[in-house]
């Protein structure tokens, strides 16, 4: 990675973390932020992140959050920052189902259960691109375009070394990512269950 | 339209990634080493500090100590050969292992007056984590390598977050054998917050001119890796072992398709306390676990090292519980058995609590037909041996008398 790019790197790191706080403050709120308060908020907090502060800290509040989680995904950084700043429609339930299953798999082999790293064919491996092609192809198909054009930026900024890694599985998924599945996808199970149960209540046959 | 818009940006970078793909550089065999013949002893009439020599003719290997930094605890020592021929070493010091005022200090040894210069800092955590950009609680492992233009290259550990398991290897690079040093880069080879991923022994040279740096992982799993490196990048690895009962490989290369690794175990203790072998066929693309080397090990670092001729040295504590004990073995380029040369340190006559601790030795040639050795001595002085040629040569004869004395069966115990 050229230096200034470590710049970049932290810039990115700051923004998500503005989005993050945004995204938290608004699922605290009983009001519905406007879009240009939502850009405020992120553009104020990603300020704080960034630019030194002082106060006994070495360095900026986001270098530190990005020693411990490294340079996230494009996939998860650029779903997360249209999510709370662009008008957008919940992620579909299959895309969080995809992530879950690979990640099911693809962590426990590759933090070095058996000889199998899958991790590895991330640096030159033509499945994997065509796999991850493939998957954004179905996005498309099932017609959320914006998976398409997420999908297609990391693979973009795997092939111009946007982070550190080489490797195109750092672009596409990482642990926060699987994470985030994992939690929406139980959340908004849990969100059917109690529509169906409000709506049996409502309409059973009595 | 939107979504037609979306597809070709897709179909765009489809192409985008099979050109990146293709312009990436296939995996290449092990360089060859260079055939090297073995020359007539060398004046080495420098004193010995340490042991004595079976000849009285042949110079006993010369003893030096690192210069002290006046750290309170010193580890991890590596040794590099210079191209003027003198040696760089670099270890890590400080208050104790994992403090935060842990530093990588380097020094020079000069062959001809057998002294080493005064220690340099090559790194501190704070340079690491402004040239990293992110913080750095800790440094660890220090271990240079050489890459294909010449330049020094130094990969170290950093953690961030927690202990050893934590660790990542960043690396800095020298234009000037290690006087100064370029702004750190991170190396990215594990998926989970690229967490624990440690060096410990020498990086080989691929044909190509890149490298295979072995490394391990010592998280969940406890397994080694080999990553092959152009200049700041992992551009692919493959895994040596898994499980978790073996880290820190050392590769010994026989030929550009062959190797084999040992690892130092870090099995359960119901398990054999011997050392865990890896081999590959094909350059390092795939490892097969194969039969233990019959060689105890108590969970602690080995040091190999090939020389020109194929005789090949092993540096390790032959023992299954601590590290009281260190010792050389050699082995000729076709036997199978390893036998003891030389007891480096021996405390077993010593009550537990007064033994000290020799470990993490390190083996490199400066030429080819000689030795350096440096290991932890009581993790307060790191200790440097250098073997002669002539030594070597003289260990080496011993080791083709017929049924050869008590000592050399001590290493197939």
């Amino acid at each position: 990675m050229i230096d200034w790019m470590q710049n970049l790197a932290l810039i990115e790191m700051a923004i998500t973390c503005g989005v993050i706080v945004t995204w938290l403050a608004q699922s605290l709120s009983d009001r519905t932020f406007s879009f240009p308060v939502k850009w405020f908020m992120a553009a104020l907090v990603t300020n704080i992140f960034f630019w030194p502060l002082g106060l006994g800290m070495e360095l900026p509040l986001a270098a530190y959050v990005r020693a411990v989680t490294g340079d996230l995904s494009i996939v998860l950084t650029l779903l997360l920052w249209s999510s709370v700043l662009l008008p957008s429609r919940p992620t579909s339930i299959s895309f969080k189902l995809a992530i879950i299953l690979v990640s099911f798999m693809f962590y426990p082999l590759a933090l070095g259960l058996g000889m199998i790293d899958p991790y590895a064919w991330g640096y030159s491996s033509l499945g994997l691109l065509i796999g991850v092609l493939v998957f954004a192809l179905v996005c498309g198909i099932t017609g959320w375009t914006k998976g398409v054009w997420i999908i297609a930026l990391a693979i973009l900024a795997w092939v111009g070394h946007w982070h550190e890694s080489t490797n195109l599985w750092d672009y596409v998924l990482d642990p926060l990512l699987a994470i985030w599945a994992v939690m929406a996808l139980a959340n908004s199970m849990q969100r059917k269950r109690r529509v169906k149960a409000r709506s049996g209540y409502l309409f059973r046959a009595g | 339209m939107s979504r037609v818009l979306s597809l070709c940006f897709l179909l765009l970078t489809a192409i985008m990634g099979f050109l990146h793909l293709d312009s990436r550089p296939a995996w290449a065999p092990f360089a060859e080493l260079a055939p090297i013949v073995i020359e007539e002893p060398i004046d080495q009439e420098k004193s010995s500090k340490t042991q004595q020599s079976s000849k009285p003719n042949i110079a006993a290997p010369i003893s030096n100590w690192l210069p002290d930094t006046g750290a309170a605890s010193v580890h991890a020592a590596s040794l590099i050969a210079m191209k003027d021929g003198a040696i760089r070493a670099f270890w890590f010091a400080g208050s104790r292992e994992g403090a935060p005022d842990v530093i990588i200090n380097s020094a020079v040894y000069d062959p001809q007056s057998a002294n080493w210069s005064a220690p340099t800092v090559v790194i501190d955590r704070l340079a690491a984590q402004s040239g990293l950009s992110r913080y750095i609680a800790k440094l660890g492992n220090p271990v240079p390598s050489r890459m294909a233009d010449g330049r020094m290259q130094l990969f170290f550990v950093t953690v961030s977050i927690g202990g050893w398991a934590g660790s990542s290897i960043s690396t800095i690079i020298s234009d000037d054998e290690g006087i100064t040093w370029s702004r750190p880069q991170r190396l990215i080879s594990s998926p989970f917050f690229n967490l624990s991923t440690l060096v410990k022994s020498p990086a080989l040279p691929f044909a190509d001119g890149r490298l295979g740096l072995p490394a391990y992982h010592e998280w969940i799993g406890r397994f080694g890796e080999f990553l092959r490196i152009e200049a700041t990048q992992v551009i692919d690895k493959r895994r040596m072992s898994s499980g978790r009962s073996a880290i820190q490989p050392v590769v010994f290369v026989k030929d550009p398709q062959t190797a084999t690794a040992l690892f130092r175990q870090t099995r359960s203790s119901e398990l054999a306390k011997q050392i865990p072998v890896s081999q590959t066929l094909d350059a390092g693309q795939t490892w097969q676990s194969s039969e233990d080397l019959s060689i105890a090990n108590p969970n602690s670092a080995v040091a190999g090292l090939t020389l020109g001729n194929g005789i090949r040295l092993l540096a390790l504590n032959n023992i299954e519980a601590g590290r009281y004990r260190l010792v050389l073995l050699m082995k000729p380029a076709q036997a199978d058995q390893w036998q003891v040369v030389r007891v480096l340190e021996d405390e077993e006559a010593l009550p537990n609590e007064q033994r000290k601790e020799f470990s993490y030795p390190y083996l490199i040639s400066a030429n080819g037909n000689d030795a350096h050795l440096a290991y932890t001595w009581d993790r307060k002085k790191i200790r440097h041996l250098y073997f002669s040629p002539a030594w070597l040569m003289q260990a080496y004869e011993q080791l083709a008398l017929p049924a050869s004395d008590a000592n050399s069966k001590q290493g197939q115990r």
